[in-house]
């Protein structure tokens, strides 16, 4: 049996190949130009965010925004809406989140945003978000 | 009917008003720069934000949004001090005369937000007269009521009051006179151009209704009523601008814009009509301003950022006062008139530190010997260009909250009363002062903390 499973199966290595060539493609897709994306930042994030650590606008400061929880800038008073959404602030949240506009993807949130909705500006937005470590 | 005699001397007094004016205004051109980092430190944001050279007054989309909620944004974090200053030093060349350099202005701003509902804005301004003497006035007030996050059939809706000092100072494209603190100047001018004679601007107090319906239907009206001549006094101004006694006055803007994040573009009509007893014990003369403004900004990455602004006023006038000279009745000034105000301007900045302004300033209106001597045409033409640099005022920089502004400003006049040349009249043998005798060029340094 466990012969038969490690022995190379034509089937299975196709469908494996679509598989990772999928994730492959997928994440060439989702990287964009982070110097694009620090643009895109500037028209549409910097009147109410800043890449600055520590220091808030109307809206908390973005550095560090990948990986972070949601409401975890201390000394920036969120919504409740998003004191309760406890999530992580994955690329892949923020893609979802920020393609759309803030109070339908949060309802209740204090965030005034209409949403990006062109792909290719989403994804150099977020590669730059995700350099600011 | 009541008659206005104008003396034989009153040329030269008048004369002199209009060299007195129209130093007043290039004064206040020279050191119009306005910025709040009282708003800064209350909202966290840095004067690029608001205004495309990180000085103002010309404001960007995300500027205007903030005065339309009322001055009241913020971070949420904490009670800030709504407090801030300005001083301005200028050194002035005249074409004509001798130079000076002086501290020219000393402001104080009382600015910010009192509650998610309440915030204003206040200007005090100190004014330097000449030998050290500084006359203290209270220079724009806006005091605002905001309704915000409002629905009105599906769409975002916006509602306020403001109480203000300066038809068109409280409007949020930031376009009209008042508010971009640009008006032609000349012997005449439109109510809603601050630098007529008698204008409406800081003199009055009024209220207005206002709305912005799915962020882009704008709507604003109101009505006004001048300040007694004593509390013009006590508010520093003198009773020779007094803009008269004030009835039955209407405000009107109706306004479109689109924020388009890299693009901004506006169109708006206004209008504002008073019955106007000027002096006041004079008959009514009806006054109508039916103006339209367009505005478009370029703002891209904020890398490179062009704003352009168009602003026509047309003032109607049906004078209820008969203006004769004595001696020659025969010369009757006439009871209709108008007079249009319009300013072309242009701006363009880089790095939102430096920066370039072009203006043409055009200021006509009907022929009449009687009220316009001594060639019986009012019209006045000139330019303005300024050179500036901000080294502050942005999120990469030293300070966003405070900043400092350097600019060269030139003046230039091509027509005034009508003519280029001997604009006063001046008899043979006498000093002939021609348009381009009344330029100017400055240096100022402005710092707002």
């Amino acid at each position: 049996m466990t012969t038969s499973f490690l022995r190379p199966n034509p089937c299975r290595m196709a469908a494996a190949t679509i598989f990772v060539g999928c994730l492959l493609v997928s994440s060439l897709v989702r990287a964009g130009d982070a110097a694009a994306g620090a643009d895109v930042f500037k028209t549409e994030c910097a009147e109410c965010h800043t890449v600055k650590q520590g220091r808030n606008k109307k809206g908390p400061s973005l550095f560090g925004i990948v990986g972070r929880t949601t409401a975890s800038v201390t000394d920036y008073s969120y919504s409740d809406a998003l004191q309760q959404a406890h999530w992580v602030w994955t690329t892949d949240k923020l893609h979802g989140y920020l393609s759309q506009p803030a109070k339908q993807a949060n309802p209740g949130t204090k965030m005034k945003y209409s949403g990006l909705t062109d792909a290719k500006q989403l994804d150099d937005l977020i590669t730059y978000l995700d350099t600011l470590h | 009917m009541a008659l206005l005699m104008i003396r034989c001397g009153g040329r030269r007094t008048r004369r002199v008003f209009v060299w007195y004016a129209l130093l007043a205004w290039l004064m206040l051109v020279s050191t119009s720069a306005q910025a709040i980092p009282a708003y800064a430190r209350q909202t966290g944001s840095a004067c690029a934000d608001c205004h495309a050279g990180s000085y103002g007054p010309a404001l960007t989309p995300y500027g205007m949004r903030f005065k339309l909620n009322g001055y009241t944004d913020t971070d949420g974090n904490g009670v800030k001090i709504p407090v801030a200053g300005q001083v301005t030093e200028t050194h002035n060349v005249p074409a004509r005369g001798e130079s000076s350099s002086a501290l020219t202005e000393a402001d104080l701003y009382v600015a910010g937000r009192v509650s998610d509902q309440f915030g204003g804005y206040a200007k005090i301004e100190a004014d330097n007269i000449g030998h050290d003497k500084y006359n203290t006035r209270l220079s724009n007030l806006d005091l605002r009521f905001v309704a915000k996050e409002q629905k009105l059939a599906g769409k975002d809706l916006t509602i306020g009051v403001s109480v203000n000092n300066s038809p068109g100072f409280e409007d949020p494209i930031a376009a009209l006179p008042s508010a971009s603190l640009l008006g032609p100047p000349g012997v005449t001018g439109t109510l809603l151009n601050p630098s007529s004679p008698n204008a409406p601007a800081n003199r009055v107090i009024g209220a207005t209704v206002y709305g912005l319906l799915d962020s882009s239907w704008y709507g604003e009206m109101g009505t006004y009523n001048a300040l007694p001549n004593s509390v013009q006094d006590r508010l520093g101004y003198a009773q020779s601008g007094d803009p008269g006694r004030l009835s039955d006055t209407g405000y009107f803007r109706f306004a479109y814009m689109k924020d388009l994040k890299r693009q901004f573009f506006s169109a708006g009509v206004v209008a504002l009509t008073t019955k106007r007893q000027l002096p006041r014990m004079a008959s009514k003369d009806d006054l109508t301003d039916l103006g339209y403004d367009l505005s478009y900004q370029f703002l891209g990455n904020r890398q490179h950022i062009v704003q352009v602004s168009y602003v026509n006023i047309l003032e109607q006038r049906r004078y209820g006062n008969e203006l004769v000279i004595p001696n020659t009745p025969d010369l009757v000034a006439s009871d209709r008139a108008n007079v249009r105000d319009q300013t072309l301007s242009v701006t363009y900045t880089f790095m939102q530190s430096y920066g370039v302004t072009v203006s043409h300033l055009v200021n006509t209106g009907s022929h009449d010997p009687v009220r316009y001597p001594p060639y019986g045409d009012p019209d006045t033409t000139s330019n303005l260009m300024s050179l500036y640099w901000t080294p502050f005022g942005r999120d990469d920089s030293w300070t966003s909250r405070a900043n400092l502004k350097l600019a060269a400003t030139w003046f230039r006049f091509t027509k005034f009363n009508g003519r280029a040349n001997n604009i006063f009249g001046a008899p043979p043998g006498t000093l002939v002062t021609n348009a381009g005798d009344l330029n100017a060029f400055t240096l100022s340094a402005s710092a707002a903390f």
